[in-house]
């Protein structure tokens, strides 16, 4: 494997960089077509073939969640498909959460991170096998702090024709989800796309695409917070951060060029596929089993 | 579809920092990468010193942690993170610009969380929740 290479010492610096520029954007190609963000993939699998630390490695996946996440947010708000009020609270608290979780994930010992972060892998796996079809929310009562926060409105959904309205439930419950996932973003580096929407559109039942696009939104302002810390602790490094990014994102360009033709389904099992083995290289690095 | 006045203000302020950043970014990465300006740490030393961890890099490399960075703007690796810092920094200007929004309308919930939010993204800027290792 690649980290087996660099393992060598052989291999010239710029070898690395370009590496990393083709395999961000092939993540960047799969992440659209199968539905995820591109930190999800970027992290356990450069983690766990790369020479690079995991703590280059977390900084550059925030960077390039966060950068993808403020270049696609004013579009989504333009739209409507983003909702500021919807995010405000949520945004808070996970913004607060994600820099325990990076100052956690720096802290600790690489092996146990490594271990942690291939079992939340596991357990995204998980998710995305089990995953059924999202429900479209449920207009239903609002709480009394979904009223106070004046989380309601409307969208026009082109697709469907109509304006969709919609409002939220189950506030607290969400308050305290957004904690926690506020944590495993700062942790790990991935980006919590894959959290976000489950939580909005399944717990908060808020409308599907209205979920897609807050979470986008508030991974914007997330990220940002846990970003900072790495950027002070010195874990960001431009070598891998620029190739990373541009790969993602010139890779998720064309992944929405090709949505419409590819073989969706087939993709996903693809990415799943990879994500598993992600994970158990990184529970095997972590136990020092495959270092 | 009813895009709010504080969207609209929110989405304009987020396309012109976001795209600022990233356009620094990539020039500051060209810089870099071509050794137009000396970095701290050369590129052929890399490999030797990016499987450490963060804190270990940066005692073998004297690579600066906090605000440190901004001393070492003459250095190709750190003129880069100039527009990481952009990007840190443009949620922050963001929210700044809806409070009036929110102000005007009475929304003082709203005026609350935004001033709560540009605080815990400006402390954690600080480098103050960073500490040291």
């Amino acid at each position: 494997m690649l980290g087996e290479i660099a393992g060598s010492g052989a291999t010239a610096w710029w070898v690395w960089p370009i590496a990393l520029f083709v395999v961000s954007f092939a993540l960047g190609i799969v992440a659209v077509l199968a539905g995820v963000g591109g930190g999800v993939l970027f992290v356990p699998i450069v983690g766990g073939f790369f020479p690079f630390h995991l703590d280059f490695v977390r900084g550059a996946g925030l960077l390039l969640a966060l950068s993808g996440a403020l270049s696609a947010a004013p579009a989504l708000m333009r739209g409507g498909f983003a909702s500021l009020r919807l995010a405000m609270p949520f945004a808070l608290v996970g913004s607060v959460t994600s820099v325990a979780g990076a100052l956690l994930g720096l802290a600790l010992p690489a092996e146990v991170v490594q271990l942690a972060l291939g079992l939340t892998i596991l357990a995204i796996v998980v998710l995305m096998w089990k995953s059924t079809t999202p429900a479209e929310g449920k207009v239903g009562q609002p709480d009394r702090f979904a009223v106070a926060l004046g989380m309601q409105g409307s969208y026009h959904d082109p697709a469907e024709g109509r304006d969709i309205d919609w409002q939220v439930r189950r506030v607290p419950a969400g308050l305290v989800a957004f904690a926690g996932i506020g944590v495993i973003a700062g942790m790990f580096g991935l980006g919590a796309g894959w959290a976000n929407v489950p939580v909005l559109n399944l717990l908060l039942g808020v409308p599907l695409k209205l979920s897609v696009g807050t979470s986008g939104l508030l991974l914007s302002v997330v990220d940002t917070s846990a970003a900072w810390i790495y950027v002070h602790r010195g874990a960001v490094l431009p070598m891998l951060v620029v190739p990373s990014i541009v790969g993602v994102m010139l890779g998720a360009k064309i992944g929405a060029r090709l949505l419409r033709i590819a073989p969706t389904a087939i993709v996903r099992r693809v990415v799943i596929t990879l994500l598993l083995i992600a994970s158990v290289r990184a529970i095997l690095k972590g136990l020092g089993i495959w270092t | 579809m009813t895009t709010l006045e504080e969207q609209g203000i929110y989405a304009r302020w987020l396309e012109r920092g976001t795209r600022a950043g990233l356009v620094g970014l990539a020039i500051a990465f060209g810089v870099y990468a071509f050794e137009l300006i000396d970095p701290l740490v050369p590129h052929a030393k890399l490999p030797d010193l990016w499987h450490l961890p963060a804190h270990h890099f940066a005692a073998a490399t004297g690579a600066p942690t906090g605000w440190e960075w901004t001393r070492h703007l003459d250095k190709g690796d750190y003129v880069m993170l100039l527009g990481v810092a952009t990007l840190g920094l443009v949620s922050a200007v963001c929210y700044a610009r809806v409070i009036p929004v929110f102000a005007r309308r009475g929304e003082r919930v709203h005026v609350a969380l935004a001033v709560l939010q540009i605080l815990v993204l400006l402390a954690a800027a600080s480098g103050l929740l960073a500490g040291g290792h």
